[in-house]
């Protein structure tokens, strides 16, 4: 890309001479390296175009493609080192904003050579007049850097012990699953048992080895959350954390697709009425209505009627010292629950 | 409609799966509008996003079609107002202008005809060309407030026609007070175009979101900024361009810029911001506080802005030379920046803003030479203003091309909840729906909101008419899998061949092969030739082949549909995340089967994705495998539902991999297609496959008529009305 760079003296070309390195100096005008050394083997002399004195030693590699932003950047630096004010030395934003036009007046005018006398003079009593404030401020970072630097450091911080982090859990995972099915085959190979229950134990095993897995992939995102601070180094509530609300989903591999069996329930006590027969039964003449958004969220008045109807009419018939038969006449239902009671 | 309505209700945001073909769009129409009646002040407005502009007029379509409904129904003209609005190019009316076939190009000459400055211009002399609708328009239009109705584009256009004004003003100035407005997804999300079109909708507003399976990219696509060293080398061309305006309008009309100057030094914001015509340059999304701020004075001044423009360029000029990869944080670049080239990040910051109002102080007409310095500046502002959630990766070449120097700049964003985060806030209800939104727990989490309700649905069918299989290995019982060990294996690629062939002799019509990626398709085809399974192939049906070619794509699926109609039979291969992938519906005949050739993951090796991957796993808690597996099961799932576009439908879908018959991959089908998947289809040979797929075909080739569905998935009146019907429904709204 670079291939059409000439040397203004010489014509050498960096297609012709890739080791080819063009310089620059206060002058903005590029020279080659060679032309250089050739021309200022004395240590100083005039720039062949403009014939401006020059210094060997002030020759720079040219970093940019036009070197007169070469020049601009040069010249800018030199200016900011004095012009370092800050906003917050400045009692409005507006005079603050002043400021920064005339310092880019003045690097301006010193790029394009205009009115150079004037300029000089304009920065030499700068100078006298802001010497503490520059000194000063030549120490202190302004609060644009700080708050970069912080979170560069931040970044680095994180990405180190997130990167350590998830690798060896990967790795950790690995190894179980590998050993898990060493074992497996171990004990097909070897022990008498019947293969059947070899196999659904070792099912049931990294089920629950899946199970436990969220839980420690949890952990260490809420160690690692970081909260931001004042620029004094007073905390800030706990922002970051709220990002990090959502928990790991699940991993489930190789497990049997889920099946729902619908749940048996043992009330010890006469059956509530159905749900849908709540209405005719009369009972929301005694329970507040659901009110419209409520209604939205799915919720109805007939879920906690029957609710507070399962509380109060469950357990009604539970007593321990009543003997076995007597049980099983007040519920004529199955009761191995209440058998396993009296036995506890 | 049920769960619509709850979400409705608690004001909340929602994310359907609805498999298509079902009536999707009708229900949410027919729900809303009549919502819309029923609480007039609790919901305003309707806002339906969608992807393309025939999607677009679909949806139109089914709106019409409701209102001529309600209208026959209730006997009355109905005082609704619907239209759609689409770019310039699809609303020009302007007899040259709109004879132009590239959208950035009919934007850049509507500026230069209808901007503030060229309209004053022509007040002072006839010569200057403007446009005469939009001068119309201008003139009455806006007094006169488009008649209730639907209107799509054709309408529009006719409309402005009839009264000589300008179609897409007319629908941008009626999108205020319209009740339902169809546009597309990048009128709200992409947050340069958001700010000016869709600025004044209210926050009573429902969105929906059709066919959003992509939303994320979409948000994505829309943050990210990408930047090539030809790019840079325009920008330095426009730089030059602004300079010499700058100076020229110096010697002649000094005034211009002084006032400019004075407006920026009073920090006052643009007050010509609100003339319609001269938002073709916009800014990216500002904190609102920064925009009251005035202009840092670095760069109030038109040349210095010039300068500063400069060392931008160059400074990336500089960053582009490089000889191995970089990737950096939005907060490195900007440390780098200020040590390079001593800039700091307040200026920065203002780029764009200051930009388009330079541009538009010069009164430069011709915008379409600005599009590469506009995109820089949009970077610059972009840059500036997030340091989380985007990552600067410049590549110096392409990974496929070595040896070929290509340095591009990427500024992406990784975090999709950036650009639709407004989006949420802002409305009270967002529905996002698509026939293929599984596993649908990963959306909230990637676009980091909370919805209300959360529900897949699936279809009632009178008949099995979707018969999904996973077949695993072939004849000789080799496995068949994509994986990337055993993607080069020529048993592999023969059992694919084979069990492309077998399935073509044994189903009429058109089948479409979707493979994984490009490369994967053309060397698969490739060893096809000398394998002779490309002459058996063309033994039963002709062959056509998705290239990356938009044109040949485009002929080939012509003569596809072609060949499917005349009954010569057909197969397309295609490319999972290709253009067949995603718009094209293969409905009846055009598809009876679907093959699915290997999971179709993304390029894992790409940075891009790389550095998404990471930031989901830090920032959301999602692991990169699991990110993977979904992305690849959503495009997986998209390929298939491509088939079914109804319920008179009926197509065959195989999985061709082994790694499909996974729980973790299997799980993450969407509902509708995992019902009708069962244990025993779940690792086949290809001749079970293929003696399924007889027998099924021969079930389904039986005649179905209406009479059949009635009672099952179609109701009449009656029947609706009946106790029993009346009964389910009361059972399903309680929610028990």
């Amino acid at each position: 890309m670079d291939d059409y760079q000439t040397c203004p003296k010489c014509k050498t070309t960096k297609y012709r001479n890739p080791a080819m390195v063009l310089m620059v100096n206060a002058c903005g005008h590029a020279l080659c390296e060679s032309c250089v050394e050739l021309l200022f083997a004395k240590g100083s002399g005039a720039c062949p175009e403009c014939k401006c004195p020059l210094r060997r030693n002030n020759f720079r590699v040219q970093l940019f493609e036009d070197p007169a932003v070469d020049k601009e950047v040069d010249i800018r630096k030199r200016i900011l080192k004095e012009f370092n004010k800050r906003q917050e030395d400045f009692p409005t934003l507006r005079e603050y904003n002043d400021y920064l036009e005339e310092v880019e007046t003045i690097i301006f005018n010193l790029v394009f050579d205009i009115d150079p006398a004037g300029t000089n003079k304009m920065i030499d009593n700068y100078k006298k007049e802001n010497k503490d404030i520059t000194q000063k401020n030549r120490n202190r970072q302004s609060q644009e850097e700080m708050e970069l630097e912080e979170l560069l450091e931040a970044e680095k911080a994180q990405q180190s012990e997130k990167a350590n982090l998830y690798v060896n859990a990967e790795l950790e995972e690995k190894k179980q699953k590998h050993k898990a099915r060493e074992k497996l085959i171990d004990e097909l190979m070897f022990s008498d048992a019947d293969a059947k229950s070899i196999v659904a134990s070792h099912v049931q095993a990294t089920a629950a080895l899946a199970k436990e897995q969220p839980k420690a992939a949890a952990q260490p995102s809420s160690g690692v959350v970081k909260s931001s601070k004042f620029s004094s180094g007073v905390q800030i509530g706990l922002r970051g954390q709220h990002t990090n609300s959502f928990l790991p989903i699940p991993k489930q591999e190789d497990l049997p697709l889920y099946r729902y069996t619908a749940p048996v329930f043992d009330y010890d006590g006469p059956p509530p009425p159905a749900i849908e027969k709540l209405g005719k039964l009369n009972y929301f003449a005694n329970i507040r209505a659901a009110n419209i958004t409520e209604r939205a969220g799915g919720y109805t008045e007939a879920m906690s009627c029957c609710r507070a109807l399962q509380e109060a009419l469950g357990g009604l018939f539970y007593s321990p010292q009543l003997t076995h038969k007597t049980a099983v006449l007040a519920t004529n239902s199955s009761t191995q629950d209440t058998d396993d009671m009296e036995t506890t | 409609m049920l769960e619509l309505k709850r979400a409705l209700d608690a004001k909340g945001h929602c994310l359907l799966e609805m498999p298509s073909g079902t009536g999707k769009t009708t229900t949410l129409l027919s729900l809303i509008v009549a919502y819309m009646k029923a609480h007039p002040l609790d919901l305003t407005k309707l806002v339906y996003c969608s992807r393309t502009v025939p999607e677009i007029e679909k949806v139109m379509e089914e709106l019409r079609k409701l209102m001529n409904y309600y209208e026959k129904e209730m006997g009355m003209e109905q005082n609704i107002l619907g239209l759609a609005l689409s770019s310039r190019k699809n609303l020009c009316i302007h007899p040259s202008v709109s004879k132009e076939r590239e959208g950035k190009v009919v934007d850049g000459r509507c500026y230069s005809l209808t901007a503030s400055f060229v309209r004053a211009r022509h007040a002072a002399d006839d010569a200057v060309p403007i446009c005469e609708f939009y001068e119309g328009f201008d003139a009455h239009g806006k007094e006169f407030p488009l008649p209730p109705g639907v209107y799509n584009l054709d309408d529009l256009k006719e409309y402005g026609q009839t009264k000589r004004w300008c179609p897409y003003f007319l629908a941008r100035h009626t999108i205020t007070h319209a009740n339902i407005v169809v546009y597309s997804y990048h009128y709200l999300l992409d947050p340069k175009i958001a700010e000016v079109v869709s600025k004044e909708i209210s926050k009573s507003s429902v969105v929906v979101f059709d066919e959003a399976h992509n939303i994320d990219n979409v948000c994505i696509d829309s943050m990210s900024v990408k930047i090539t060293k030809r790019l840079l080398d325009k920008c330095s061309n426009s730089i030059t361009i602004l300079e010499t305006t700058i100076s020229n309008m110096k010697e002649n009309d000094s005034k211009r810029l002084e006032k400019e100057y004075k407006r920026l030094v009073e920090g006052l914001r643009d007050a010509t911001i609100a003339r319609e015509t001269d938002m073709a340059l916009v800014n990216p999304v500002l904190p609102s506080e920064i925009l009251e701020e005035a202009v840092p004075g670095t760069i109030r001044t038109a040349e210095h802005f010039v300068a500063f423009l400069k060392r931008v360029v160059e400074y990336i000029k500089t960053r582009l030379r490089v000889q191995h990869v970089v990737q950096e944080s939005p907060a490195g670049f900007l440390r780098d920046i200020h040590t390079k080239v001593c800039i700091d990040r307040k200026p920065l910051r203002f780029t764009a803003e200051r930009l388009a109002s330079l541009i538009r102080t010069l009164e430069i007409s011709d915008l379409t030479d600005f599009s590469p310095l506009v995109t820089v500046s949009h970077f610059a502002t972009l840059v500036s203003t997030y340091t989380k959630g985007f990552t600067i990766i410049i590549e110096p070449f392409e990974d496929r091309a070595p040896t070929v120097s290509n340095p591009i700049l990427y500024f992406s964003c990784l975090d999709s909840s950036i650009a639709i985060k407004p989006v949420f806030n802002r409305f009270q209800t967002v529905v996002i729906t698509s026939g293929t939104l599984s596993p649908l727990d990963m959306y909230p989490k990637i676009l980091d909101f909370h919805p209300v309700i959360m529900t897949s649905f699936t279809m009632t069918l009178a008949r099995p008419c979707i018969l999904p299989m996973i077949v695993s290995k072939g004849n000789d019982q080799v496995a068949m899998s994509s994986r990337y060990e055993t993607r080069e294996d020529t048993a592999v690629i023969r059992n694919y061949g084979n069990l492309l062939v077998e399935v073509a002799a044994a189903v009429p019509d058109g089948i479409v092969c979707f493979f994984t990626s490009y490369l994967y398709l053309e060397t698969i085809v490739s060893s096809w030739y000398d394998q002779g399974i490309i002459d058996q192939l063309q033994r039963h049906k002709l062959l056509f082949i998705e290239t990356q070619d938009a044109a040949e794509t485009s002929l080939a699926l012509i003569n596809y549909i072609k060949a499917c109609d005349n009954g010569r039979g057909a197969v397309l291969l295609s490319v999972a995340r290709g253009k067949v992938s995603e718009g094209i519906d293969f409905d009846h005949h055009l598809g009876r089967a679907v093959l699915m050739f290997g999971i179709p993951y993304v390029y894992t090796q790409s940075r891009i994705l790389r550095a998404r991957l990471e930031y989901l796993r830090d920032q959301f808690q999602i692991r990169e495998n699991d990110f993977l597996t979904f992305d690849a099961m959503r495009h997986a799932a998209q390929c298939l539902g491509r088939c079914m576009r109804g319920k008179t439908d009926y197509g065959i879908m195989v999985l061709a991999d082994k790694r499909f018959s996974r729980a973790d991959k299997r799980s993450k089908l969407p509902k509708w297609i995992q019902e009708h998947l069962k244990d025993t289809n779940c690792n086949l040979s290809t001749e079970e496959c293929v003696q399924i797929c007889k027998r099924w075909l021969r079930q389904m080739a039986q005649p179905f008529s209406r009479e059949d569905q009635l009672g099952i998935s179609l109701l009449t009146l009656e029947q609706l009305q009946s106790e029993e019907m009346q009964k389910k429904i009361q059972q399903r709204a309680q929610g028990v």
